[in-house]
């Protein structure tokens, strides 16, 4: 296959960002909003594109390798972009100007994304990984005037240039005792059981650093204030697809690249996984802001994903893959009520959610829907997912990491269920009318929500095209 | 020569090469200071000429003596350090100025073989290490603590930082041509034509650009006398605004040689010696810079640089496609295909 | 030039970028923090010219010393509040950072002290310009381009960041 097509969905994605930004200086004013409609639609063309191309393998000047496992991760991002776009016509069309802007850098955010899920190498690895950074970080800020917007933007920048230094500094001391930034070529020398004890700082450096992505405990400390912060649709975004690029990127570096270290850095991914586990959960229960409670359960739901890496076998990495697909879903629905319910109402605390199911039917059943399979309860998606996950944590020995992980679950029902009983069993406040959904808006949550239903009652077209990516991952 | 001379004494390898490179910053040092003097000199003289007076013309013959006089009144003169002064910073920061101002003489081909270091990364070099010079700038107009020089010194940094981007976009379009990055080669290659003949906008740029980096007028901002009175000079007496103040002839000097050796092919010419056709074509460079000083007024901070970023980075980029294409197309007649 | 030439460089070199990334961390003055800052840019350069990248080397003072220190220094005295004399603070775990920063160092030379010194694979090219444009624009082109595309987005984000400051006054 001839490079151009290997790299056409990277490449449209690219042209797609720089030209919205260029579009955004010359649409004038009042028009902007379709911009937002262009972005999204852009986005959908290169997700069908991605998909008919899901079953491309070959690597671009050796670096860059595209095979089935980063496309389904860049469907993934796509999805993500697409309905962040969607719920963000209305939010960014108050925010004022900058409405390219706005959609080139989630665009080109999502390109980093997708170059962090391909990148065969340490340098792209990197670059892919600040190109997303560096987005977010605009994006976290987009509030104008708004102190906590300008916090979240400020946290994230500071804390994301630690942890990128920190992993920069874990990918030199790789480079330095391997001789190579390319990943095939580290293999073959950590394969030759050439792991120096430089190597291993290097690991540990590097798993500081995609942690910090990850949002494991305990890397997390930003999570909660950035995603307070920051516009709601970013916040989506960044709980969803960051995370799920960083788990890609994370798989590719050390089940590939220091997979035959496995016993090494086994212990620490278990000890990550225990503390996300547990203190995303527990500490989500007295949350008061949606945004924050939802932040602290992304915290626990990089835990689950976690596990996957335990497994550190086929299953794990195709249960990853899946719950992390679903997980887009699920958060993103929770994620757009709370937009449309700030649009209307300005407010995210739980509290304010009174009587939402009276005001709003859709949007109360969308995040109670969400909410659940982010619990996990069957029939929703979520439920199939986390089983996949225990199982493959189960298969490789660890069925007590399984018993935490339900039992963590089963806290996450209590304070998942306890915005449930506020939106339905409140008393609205007096005098504050219905909620009208955007057109669009509803079309996403239809959406989401048809996802959730469909893939929990019938699992298998979705699992099927994860597990074979997995074990084209492995083969 | 030199080396095998010292060599034969029996000196070590690197005892040959220490004195090697002392004897040719004597040699840069000794032509830097002569020639600042006689510069200053001779802008008075230019000025008054275009101004309808006289300058200069009591100390020798035509007042030739004048800058040599003023040397010494300034090395006598008291070194003030004002009380409230970032001490340490303050007494460094006219030595900072001048270390780079003098180390971009290492890669000046004066003559064939006449070149203290003749780098693999030539050009590059002289830029990296003229780009510095903003840090003594910035710390000159802090250390005084005066608001003026403060101010000064901002509006040069933004000044010299915006100005070298089209400054090196320019030179790209040599260096394209030449495939190498080292001044010899640059000058070898300008045997048949000079490149001035063929990257015209890119001398224009380079001319342009250079003035603002050195931050002689109309880009001389960085004193603009009656608004921030020196700048960052403001502070400095004697022997230190005498550092500054040579600085600035020093860099006049080592821009005007960087364009012989990139657009003036260099020390190449029929008849005289060598390193005779470089001097004279600096100094056609250097009485270039001083017409423009004095013909055109002081340009606005703000005039000054949207010139640079919507007018001259476009037309380095424009020049630097075109240059490309150019080559393109040259190789393809040469060789009768792509 | 001889090898004890070089190591002697080398030392200087490592005192001076060491202890001017001390200052920087230590000095309570923040535009001499700065200053420092510069001081071991430079000294870095100065090693990769030792290690025969003088490109890199280049780069580094034309990129660094010249125009990102620069701004850093222009940032700090535009923003300066107060009394200078005390403008890097510190915070109350100074002891507690102090005593972590030394154990991670340790660390660090221990495993380094383990590990046998390896060099890259492969020859290094002797015209180190002509071969890293090569490598750009071959092998490495698509982080090359993704680059590019991260400074665009840096350089955006600047504008837009800023722009706000303007209009909220």
């Amino acid at each position: 296959m001839p490079v151009w097509e290997l790299l056409s969905v990277e490449l449209l994605t690219a042209f797609l960002g720089l030209g919205l930004l260029v579009l955004g200086l010359l649409v004038p004013k009042g028009q902007k909003r379709g911009l937002g409609y262009l972005a999204a639609l852009g986005l959908v063309g290169i997700a069908a594109l991605a998909f008919a191309l899901r079953e491309a393998q070959g690597v671009v000047w050796e670096g860059y390798i595209i095979d089935p496992f980063g496309t389904y991760f860049k469907l993934l991002f796509l999805f993500a972009a697409i309905l962040t776009c969607v719920s963000s016509f209305e939010y960014i069309g108050r925010l004022g100007n900058g409405e390219g802007e706005y959609y080139a850098l989630i665009i080109l955010s999502t390109l980093g994304m997708m170059i962090l899920a391909s990148a065969g190498e340490l340098i792209t690895l990197y670059l892919g990984l600040e190109l997303m950074t560096i987005s977010f970080c605009i994006l976290a800020t987009y509030r104008r005037g708004d102190m906590k917007s300008a916090e979240a933007g400020i946290k994230y920048i500071i804390l994301g240039a630690l942890s990128s230094a920190i992993l920069l500094y874990g990918l030199s001391l790789l480079y330095g005792s391997t001789g190579s930034t390319l990943i095939k070529d580290i293999s073959l020398v950590v394969n030759s059981g050439g792991v120096t004890p430089l190597m291993v700082v290097g690991m540990i450096f590097l798993l500081g650093g995609f942690a910090f992505k990850m949002a494991a405990v305990p890397f997390h400390m930003w999570a909660p204030d950035v995603y307070e912060g920051a516009p709601t649709p970013v916040t989506a975004f960044l709980s969803v697809a960051s995370k799920a690029a960083a788990f890609a990127a994370f798989l590719r570096v050390f089940f590939v690249a220091l997979g035959d270290s496995h016993p090494l850095w086994a212990e620490v991914i278990v000890a990550l996984t225990i503390l996300s586990v547990v203190v995303g959960n527990l500490v989500a229960i007295p949350q008061k802001n949606i945004k924050r409670l939802l932040a602290y359960s992304s915290i626990s739901q990089a835990g689950y994903l976690l596990l996957g890496i335990v497994a550190f076998s086929t299953l794990g990495v195709g249960a990853i893959l899946y719950h992390s697909m679903l997980y887009v879903f699920a958060n993103m629905g929770a994620f757009m009520v709370a937009t449309v319910f700030y649009n209307a109402d300005k407010s995210d605390e739980i509290q304010d959610y009174a009587g939402l199911a009276r005001r709003s039917p859709l949007l109360a059943a969308v995040m109670l829907f969400s909410l659940l399979s982010l619990a996990g309860i069957p029939p929703l998606a979520g439920f199939v997912s986390k089983f996949y996950l225990f199982m493959a944590v189960i298969d490789q020995g660890y069925i007590w990491l399984a018993i935490l992980a339900v039992l963590m679950s089963m806290v996450s029902v209590y304070y998942y269920l306890q915005v449930v009983k506020v939106m339905y069993l409140g008393d609205p406040p007096p005098g504050r009318p219905a909620i009208e959904v955007p057109l669009g808006v509803q079309i996403a949550l239809a959406c989401s929500l048809a996802v959730l239903f469909l893939f929990g009652i019938y699992p298998t077209p979705l699992t099927n095209y994860a597990f074979s990516s997995a074990a084209a991952f492995f083969h | 020569m030199l080396d095998a001379l010292l060599s034969s004494w029996g000196l070590p390898l690197w005892a040959v090469t220490t004195i090697r490179a002392l004897v040719y910053l004597l040699g840069v040092l000794a032509f830097v200071f002569l020639n600042a003097i006689y510069l200053i000199y001779l802008e008075r003289k230019i000025s008054a000429y275009m101004q309808q007076r006289l300058g200069p013309n009591r100390v020798g013959p035509r007042g030739i003596f004048q800058s040599v006089a003023d040397a010494i009144k300034l090395l006598c003169k008291e070194d003030i350090i004002p009380r409230e002064a970032d001490k340490w910073v303050f007494l460094v920061a006219p030595i900072v100025i001048f270390i780079p101002a003098i180390m971009v003489y290492a890669i000046i081909p004066f003559g064939p073989g006449m070149i203290a270091a003749d780098l693999n990364i030539g050009v590059f070099y002289f830029l990296a290490v003229a780009s510095t010079t903003t840090i003594a700038i910035l710390m000159g107009g802090w250390a005084g603590n005066n608001k003026y020089s403060l101010l000064g010194a901002m509006r040069t940094v933004a000044q010299m930082v915006s100005y070298e981007i089209p400054l090196v976009f320019s030179i790209l379009g040599v260096v394209m041509l030449v495939g190498s990055l080292k001044t010899s080669d640059i000058v070898a290659a300008q045997k048949e034509i000079w490149f001035i003949l063929l990257q015209p906008v890119a001398f224009l740029i380079y001319f342009i650009a250079a003035t603002a980096e050195v931050n002689r007028g109309p880009f001389d901002l960085v004193e603009g006398e009656q608004e921030i009175i020196a700048g960052p000079f403001t502070e400095f007496t004697a022997m230190r605004y005498a550092l500054f103040y040579l600085s600035e002839y020093t860099n006049l000097l080592s821009v005007s040689a960087l364009a012989v050796t990139l657009f003036l092919g260099g020390w190449q010419g029929p008849w005289l010696p060598p390193w005779l056709w470089f001097i004279i074509k600096v100094y056609i460079m250097i009485l270039l810079f001083m017409w423009v000083r004095w013909t055109f007024p002081r340009i606005r901070i703000d005039h000054l640089l949207q010139f640079n970023w919507k007018f001259l980075l476009p037309l380095s980029l424009v020049n630097i496609l075109g240059t490309g294409i150019g080559i393109k197309v040259y190789q393809a007649l040469m060789t009768g295909g792509w | 030039m001889g090898s004890t030439l070089t190591l002697v460089a080398f030392w200087i070199l490592f005192v001076l970028v060491v202890a001017s990334a001390l200052a920087v961390v230590l000095l309570r003055n923040i535009v001499h923090s700065a200053l420092y800052l510069v001081l071991s840019f430079v000294g870095v350069a100065g090693i990769y010219i030792l290690l025969e990248a003088e490109f890199l080397a280049a780069v580094q003072i034309l990129v660094y010393v010249g125009a990102v220190s620069v701004l850093l220094i222009f940032g700090v005295m535009l923003t300066r509040r107060g009394n200078i004399r005390q403008s890097n603070l510190f915070n109350a775990f100074s002891l507690a950072a102090g005593v972590v920063s030394l154990a991670l160092c340790v660390l660090i030379i221990l495993a380094l002290a383990r590990t046998p010194a390896s060099l890259p694979l492969g020859s290094w090219p002797v015209d180190t310009v002509g071969a890293l444009a090569e490598a750009f624009l071959g092998p490495f082109v698509v982080p090359f381009e993704v680059a590019a595309i991260l400074l665009l987005v840096g350089i955006v984000g600047a504008i837009l960041i800023a722009r706000e400051v303007k209009e909220d006054k």
